[in-house]
């Protein structure tokens, strides 16, 4: 399709080349069939009689007066880009939760699109393959559109009234808020009026102490529904208290006190069957004990000794064989004969 | 339990890569099984003209030809020819790490890695020539010895170095990332040290028995499944009593050598208890059964009658296993003659039933790197982001030997992200004082 001009505000209608300065509110008109535009006047010229050919040159589309509407976007690419969208948009309106992976819905969301695409800018095979598609698509789906639909209305009625509910919380609030400043203000008023009158009768109206209380009353109805909350809470964690309680007294307990902390997780490193004495050495590190390589770094051979009395023990008692079979600690030969016995013996259980 | 026994059940030799015979000649069936479809599924697929390039060659092993007939599958390895294609193969790494003067534990694990990665791969699959060379590189980066790979590929005549490179994450999946191998050479100083304390034993004697003794521990249970089935202490002793049976019999009857006393099973401790073993050494830990240090019963388990039998029967089963490949056979895998009548027929048939896809390693692993990065960049949008080395491919077909495969990050469930309420609310946190109150 050819490139969609832009609507500029200040231009002249390409129809009747009426230009601005000689309609000031020139208005333009577009209608979905073909996107061409032409202002009020031409639409109401050329259509009010019926159904009437497109005027644009080469664009031979058959017109309806009903069908024009004002553009929304000033590039009529774009707008018919969006019409189409919201065309499909209605037919395809599955949301994430009807999915079971994300992959399907991306799937999903990926077949839309191939879809606009073609539908927005294929050649004309593939935008009656799309179209086709499309209507296929609604027929088979009637029920899951209009349902869906239903849907999409009511999660947006929710949100709606959610955000009206938190509109109205927090107007009340502020009109709260206004009301006790003002009871405060007449408190205090009140109260001065009361101290002078206890002044005027002779007393000495308490000084300092009468002062204190002055002072506390500024904020007292903030202290007092703090207090009210405070018990409000506590009455209500009793409540709570007291029916878990009843049930799960258990899980208040503390943690029985863990020993003291072993950053070996239990692994014994005295060995079992040698003994690590000093004099244990070899004539192979003998050599190294004057190398300076070695000793500089303060190399202890000992370690050398405990490693290979180690590595020469561990692994005696470890019967590969058997453990992998049966188990650790068992024998393959004993576990045979075992379970030999029981199948002879058979395991009936006579019940009397 | 003794306690070295426990520690060493931590390891991931004992964890991993031990088994029972019969479990490992099960795991090498299972891999030969499943090497064996694969490849018939792949060559099937091939065309039949790219197969036929292979000369038929007259061997008395390969009896039916495969030639210009239909597309026919060649024959495959049997798990005896694989484990015996494996052995060679071992003996050869041990070679070409005597040319390249490496120490005894270098080439160990190297053989070590060798022998584990060919139980849950089949020869069949992967090259066993390419395989030998990572394994000593990657031994050596394991041993602790760093070399540059492009001197390590010229002591070898790789020019290459992507030809190593190539195997060596491989190698690391196959060994399910079990790098440290446990070997029984410093065992072998460690009780040489203790004998050396005990009386009435000549150094000479000694040192004969721990040349010899070494002698055999450098080539006899790497050229058998020894690793698997015995620990290196085991090991180290069975070659000990190969070397000088005396020797280690003295250390056995001096380790274990707690009698129980016969009248009083107190737990009291017998003064008669000889040997270095004193109850100096009083057991702390609470798993230990009942309180107090050294009672009988746990000394009896540790180092009693009982156990000593059961250690010098597991002693013997080790040392039969070694006997068959003492260091004198190492002529015996050199020699031409054997060589061309067992070793050569078994080669030509892998030959011809290798896997195409994988044999080729360089090929292999830039195949997957592309695969990996355009899966990258269909998802991402970011082609420079790639997955390292093809990992979700290996991930998927290597590892059917250990089961269910890995899951992969895009079938996972990520948690549901929920759009941020409707349009109102939208135009609500689009305010630049916030939402309302």
């Amino acid at each position: 399709s050819s490139a969609l001009p832009v609507i500029n505000s200040e231009d002249m209608c390409p129809v009747c080349k009426t230009i601005r300065y000689l309609n000031k509110d020139m208005e333009f008109l577009i209608n979905p069939e073909c996107y061409h535009s032409m202002c009020v006047n031409c639409v109401n010229r050329l259509f009010n009689d019926g159904p009437n050919q497109c005027p644009y040159a080469g664009c031979h589309k058959t017109l309806r007066r009903k069908g024009f509407r004002s553009a929304f976007f000033g590039d009529l690419a774009v707008e018919r880009e969006v019409d189409i969208r919201r065309r499909v948009a209605a037919v395809f309106n599955q949301s994430e939760d009807d999915f079971e992976t994300l992959r399907d819905y991306n799937n999903y969301l990926q077949m839309v699109e191939d879809l606009t695409f073609d539908l927005v800018s294929g050649t004309d095979a593939r935008r009656r393959a799309a179209e086709a598609t499309l209507q296929q698509w609604e027929a088979e789906h009637r029920a899951d559109i209009e349902r869906n639909r239903k849907a999409g209305r009511e999660a947006d009625e929710q949100t709606r009234r959610r955000l009206a509910a938190e509109r109205e919380a927090a107007r009340q609030r502020r009109v709260e808020a206004l009301r006790e400043a003002e009871e405060e203000k007449r408190e205090r008023a009140r109260s001065r009026e009361a101290e002078l009158d206890s002044l005027a009768q002779g007393g000495d109206g308490g000084g300092p102490g009468a002062q204190r209380v002055q002072l506390k009353r500024r904020g007292q109805a903030a202290a007092n529904r703090a207090v009210e909350a405070a018990v409000n809470a506590a009455v209500g964690a009793a409540d709570v208290g007291r029916l878990s309680i009843r049930g799960l007294k258990e899980k208040k307990k503390a943690p029985a006190p863990e020993g003291p902390y072993d950053p070996f997780g239990g692994m014994d490193f005295v060995p079992s069957r040698y003994k690590l004495r000093a004099g244990l050495t070899h004539p192979g590190v003998e050599k190294y004990k004057a190398d300076p390589a070695h000793i500089t770094g303060g190399y202890s051979f000992d370690e050398y000794a405990a490693r290979a009395m180690y590595e020469a023990f561990a692994g005696l008692g470890v019967f590969i064989e058997d453990e992998k079979e049966v188990g650790i600690g068992l024998s393959a030969g004993e576990v045979a004969t075992i379970s030999a016995g029981i199948a002879a013996v058979g395991d009936r259980m006579e019940l009397d | 339990m003794a306690t070295e026994d426990a520690r060493y059940r931590q390891s991931s030799q004992y964890q991993l890569w031990s088994f029972s015979p019969s479990q490992l000649a099960a795991m090498r069936e299972k891999t030969n099984a499943a090497a064996r479809a694969r490849i018939a599924e792949r060559l099937a697929s091939q065309p039949a003209s790219s197969r036929n390039t292979s000369a038929p060659t007259s061997s008395a092993n390969t009896p039916d030809p495969d030639g210009a007939s239909t597309p026919a599958l060649p024959e495959f390895l049997t798990p005896a020819e694989e484990a015996l294609l494996v052995t060679f193969y071992v003996s050869e790494l041990l070679r070409a790490g005597d040319h390249a003067e490496m120490t005894d534990e270098i080439k160990a694990t190297a053989a070590a890695f060798f022998r584990r990665f060919y139980v849950t791969n089949s020869i069949m699959t992967y090259p066993p020539t390419e395989m030998l060379i990572v394994a000593l590189f990657f031994a050596c980066k394991a041993e602790g010895a760093f070399p540059s790979i492009t001197d390590f590929g010229k002591t070898f005549g790789r020019e290459n170095p992507e030809e190593i490179l190539a195997g060596e994450f491989l190698l690391c999946q196959g060994l399910r990332f079990a790098i440290d191998v446990k070997h029984p050479f410093r065992a072998l100083r460690g009780a040489v040290m203790e004998l050396s304390t005990l009386p009435g034993i000549e150094p000479a004697r000694l040192t004969a028995a721990e040349h010899r003794a070494r002698e055999i521990l450098r080539f006899s249970p790497l050229m058998t499944d020894a690793y698997f089935h015995y620990t290196p202490s085991q090991i180290m002793l069975a070659a000990l009593s190969l070397a000088d049976r005396g020797l280690a019999e003295r250390l056995i009857t001096e380790t274990f050598h707690y009698v129980e006393p016969p009248a009083n099973n107190s737990g009291a401790d017998t003064p008669a208890s000889s040997g270095p073993d004193a109850p100096a050494a009083p057991k702390r830990t609470a798993p230990r059964s009942s309180g107090g240090g050294g009672s009988g019963e746990d000394r009896a388990q540790i180092i009693g009658s009982h156990i000593r039998d059961k250690v010098l029967g597991a002693i013997e089963a080790c040392r039969d296993m070694l006997s068959k490949e003492l260091p004198e056979r190492r002529e015996h895998w050199t020699n031409r003659a054997v060589i061309k009548a067992q070793i050569t027929p078994i080669r030509k048939k892998l030959n011809k039933c290798h896997d195409p896809e994988r044999w080729n390693l360089v090929e292999l692993q830039r195949a997957r790197r592309e695969q990996a990065s355009r899966r990258a960049d269909s998802e991402d949008r970011d082609p420079a982001e790639g997955r390292g080395g093809g990992k979700g491919g290996t991930l998927e077909d290597d590892a059917a030997v250990f089961g269910a495969p890995l899951p992969l990050s895009q079938a996972s469930r990520d948690p549901k992200r929920r759009k941020v309420g409707g349009e109102a609310e939208r135009k609500g946190l689009d305010d630049p004082f916030g939402p309302p109150l």
